[in-house]
């Protein structure tokens, strides 16, 4: 995401173009920096795969990047603990915009934990969510997707699965 | 040289499709509950909400709310009650809002 002079980085207002401004510039080139905030690290064990030959991510165009600022796409797991609150907040600051916060796993997506004393529970009144993927933890193929639908390059299937079977009663 | 180099170099995109070919181990993974509205009474909603670990299942009047966001796979509505529950065999569940994953399931009423 270095400025190549013709390429116009400045950030719409409108949602919808954001949008597509996000998949026009990371569509086939994403960085990820991983986050974790007080997962158990199997989150982190999955992700790991991702970089695996049968996964494989760099053929969909996907890297992970170990500084923020030269990430595209933040992946959260864990429950967001109170002492990683500053840190968490100080990641997203250092990516540059545009931007884009994955929740990762059920702990991140408020589940697990309930909010007490040393964890929100949850990291999404931390930071700006914009794609939850959830599972316990998610397969790598559950990440793909998810980073998949992050950028735009595959639709949202969830939204329309009502997890009710039509059958009669057994 | 791989192949994939020089359909790259001919279109321009060196990157590939997902997934290339379905993966063998899709039906092996542990998936969220599916549940059958015909066979859940209010009480049987209620005890699947007591019974799960995660805060994943509550029940709302004649519905039972399920979260598949907090939903951990783990199963115990499974054995809790298998006449009105079975795997639903979806992994793929990425949202690009909370609520998107938050089902509402019909129950009858007692």
């Amino acid at each position: 995401m270095t400025g190549q002079g013709t390429t116009d980085l400045t950030v719409p207002e409108n949602a919808e173009e954001l949008r597509r401004t996000v998949t026009r510039l990371f569509g086939r080139s994403l960085h990820i920096r991983t986050l974790d905030t007080g997962s158990c690290a199997a989150c982190e064990q999955e992700i790991r795969l991702l970089a695996a030959p049968h996964y494989d991510l760099n053929r969909l165009g996907f890297f992970f990047t170990p500084a923020p600022r030269h990430a595209d796409l933040l992946m959260v797991t864990g429950p967001m603990v109170r002492a990683f609150e500053d840190a968490a907040r100080k990641t997203y600051d250092a990516i540059p915009d545009p931007k884009i916060v994955v929740a990762t796993g059920a702990c991140a997506l408020g589940g697990v934990y309930q909010p007490d004393a040393f964890t929100h529970g949850g990291v999404g009144g931390t930071l700006p969510v914009d794609v939850w993927i959830p599972g316990c933890p998610p397969s790598p193929l559950a990440l793909l997707q998810g980073l998949l639908v992050a950028v735009g390059r595959l639709a949202e299937k969830v939204k329309s699965l009502d997890f009710s079977l039509n059958g009669t009663p057994t | 040289m791989p192949l994939w180099t020089l359909r790259g170099l001919r279109r321009g995109v060196v990157t590939t499709r997902y997934p290339a070919r379905p993966d063998p181990s899709a039906g092996l993974l542990p998936t969220p509950p599916a549940f059958r509205p015909g066979a859940l009474t209010r009480d049987l909603a209620e005890r699947l909400a007591t019974v799960c670990p995660s805060r994943a299942l509550a029940r709302d009047g004649d519905v039972l709310v399920f979260d598949a966001g907090a939903c951990t796979a783990c199963g115990r509505c499974r054995a809790e009650a298998p006449e009105a529950t079975a795997s639903s065999g979806e992994f793929e569940l990425a949202a690009t809002a909370r609520a998107h994953l938050i089902k509402r399931i019909p129950v009858r009423p007692a």
